[in-house]
């Protein structure tokens, strides 16, 4: 599965990558990045917390 | 005028049950009428109308129109909004970054066992005046590189700011302009020292640090702190209460999380959820515009319902159950769009820092037999929350 983040909506709340550290991380200013585009089963879940929990929706998973 | 910071909210003083538990008010107007107009004022609870808003600056600011606590010039950065807006983010967002504020755990977490250290022997507290406040002002004068001795000079001034004391509301109007020009003159002469002498802190930071190549004035720093005062001390101790109140009321969350810490964090997220301490953001919007189904005009206040929208049964599945592990929660107890709680990483530093320390050596605390805790309108804080629990026997 590929995982993106929108640059422009994300404005740092940074609960993607409190809770799943091993799918995202933070920048210099605490907003996110996508460590891995694509995911194997093994961290799907991982990437799906960190969007279910994204107050701004920043996240897709495809 | 409606304004959660300064204590009244849809026109009238909040009545203390409904500032106990304004989940009911915000249940009927999800049930009755989402969009509600007051005169000049349109209140929004739905998720979707909050975040809407909340995403469009321009169309609804948050300049000094939406709010007056006391400031003579635009707070940085809530009162801007973008463009420049951005500019101050990029300078303060690496210092209230995750990564940065975890360098404060160890010397939080010596300051919530040395709180702790000083009552636990007496079997009793009065978590607000005895934790909840001196937590929060703490850490934040030793951010800022200020003396331990201002804190109470720091307490009246954010009180004169958010609950000002008058008989009459010009009266309570002085009491916190006085506090504000007050508090720049405080300011003003501690950015006059740290030209002389840098330290190490944020004062320090903002006197050598540039935005766009260019120094920040003494004004922007002035309004920066003015900001950081308001925002920082009040909001953690309102948001500690309201947890650690939630919780003695229902002694079995309470049991859960003292058996097993590594809750905490999830409980941290939905106890935020639930109480949304800062009810409400206000907004003024720069044209006529559309919102919810409500036609708003140019001037208009619009205010934000946090706590509102947090309990919005579009967004979150059974919204009335507090559920410590709820799989998905995009509360906003902390807003949203561009002026995002600056110092909401530290927050969550402290209020998990304080659940973990309270629930392991204080596992049974319960609320004093026969009283009542006392909520704060406006912001929401127990300024008054008596707590028993088994003394702790120093060996």
């Amino acid at each position: 599965m590929k995982v993106t983040v929108d640059g422009e909506v994300c404005t740092g709340h940074g609960r993607c990558y409190a809770l799943a550290p091993d799918v995202y991380g933070p920048d210099d200013y605490g907003h996110c990045v996508v460590l891995h585009d694509e995911v194997g089963d093994d961290l799907l879940a991982q990437a799906r917390a960190g969007a279910d929990n994204c107050p701004e929706r920043a996240i897709s998973i495809q | 005028m409606a304004d959660v910071v300064t204590g009244t909210f849809g026109g009238s003083d909040v009545d203390p049950e409904g500032a106990a538990a304004p989940q009911a008010q915000y249940r009927l107007m999800h049930e009755h009428s989402p969009v509600v107009r007051l005169d000049n004022m349109v209140l929004l609870a739905r998720h979707d109308d909050v975040m809407h808003a909340l995403r469009h600056p321009e169309l609804f600011s948050s300049n000094m129109d939406a709010i007056d606590i006391g400031n003579v010039r635009p707070l940085i950065p809530l009162q801007i909004d973008p463009p420049d807006h951005v500019k101050f983010r990029r300078l303060l967002d690496p210092l209230f970054s995750p990564k940065e504020v975890a360098k404060l755990e160890p010397e939080v977490r010596r300051l919530v066992n040395e709180l702790i250290d000083g009552f636990e022997a007496a079997g009793e507290v009065e978590l607000s005046d005895q934790f909840a406040i001196p937590l929060p002002c703490t850490v934040f004068l030793a951010l800022l590189g200020l003396p331990i001795e201002d804190l109470d000079l720091f307490l009246r001034f954010k009180d004169s700011i958010i609950r000002p004391v008058g008989d009459t509301p010009e009266a309570a109007k002085a009491v916190q302009s006085a506090a504000g020009q007050e508090i720049y003159a405080y300011f003003q002469k501690v950015v006059d020292a740290r030209r002389v002498e840098r330290r190490d802190d944020l004062i320090s930071g903002f006197v050598a640090a540039e935005v766009d190549g260019h120094r920040l004035s003494d004004n922007d720093i002035l309004d920066i702190c003015y900001l950081f005062l308001l925002a920082g001390l009040d909001t953690v101790t309102a948001s500690l209460t309201c947890a650690v109140a939630y919780l003695a009321a229902h002694p079995d969350r309470r049991d859960a999380i003292s058996a097993d810490l590594s809750l905490v964090p999830a409980a941290v997220e939905e106890l935020l959820r639930w109480e949304t301490p800062v009810p409400g953001v206000p907004r003024v919007a720069m044209t006529d515009v559309q919102i919810g189904g409500e036609q708003v005009r140019e001037g208009d206040s619009v205010m934000c319902l946090l706590g509102a929208a947090n309990i919005d049964a579009s967004e979150f599945p059974d919204p009335d159950v507090v559920d410590l592990e709820r799989p998905g929660n995009r509360h906003l107890a902390f807003g949203g769009g561009v002026h995002r709680c600056l110092g909401s990483h530290l927050a969550r530093l402290e209020m998990r820092v304080a659940l973990e320390e309270l629930h392991r050596r204080l596992p049974d605390y319960a609320l004093k037999a026969g009283e009542t805790p006392r909520y704060t309108s406006g912001i929401r804080a127990v300024e008054y929350l008596p707590l028993v629990f088994t003394p702790v026997v120093q060996s």
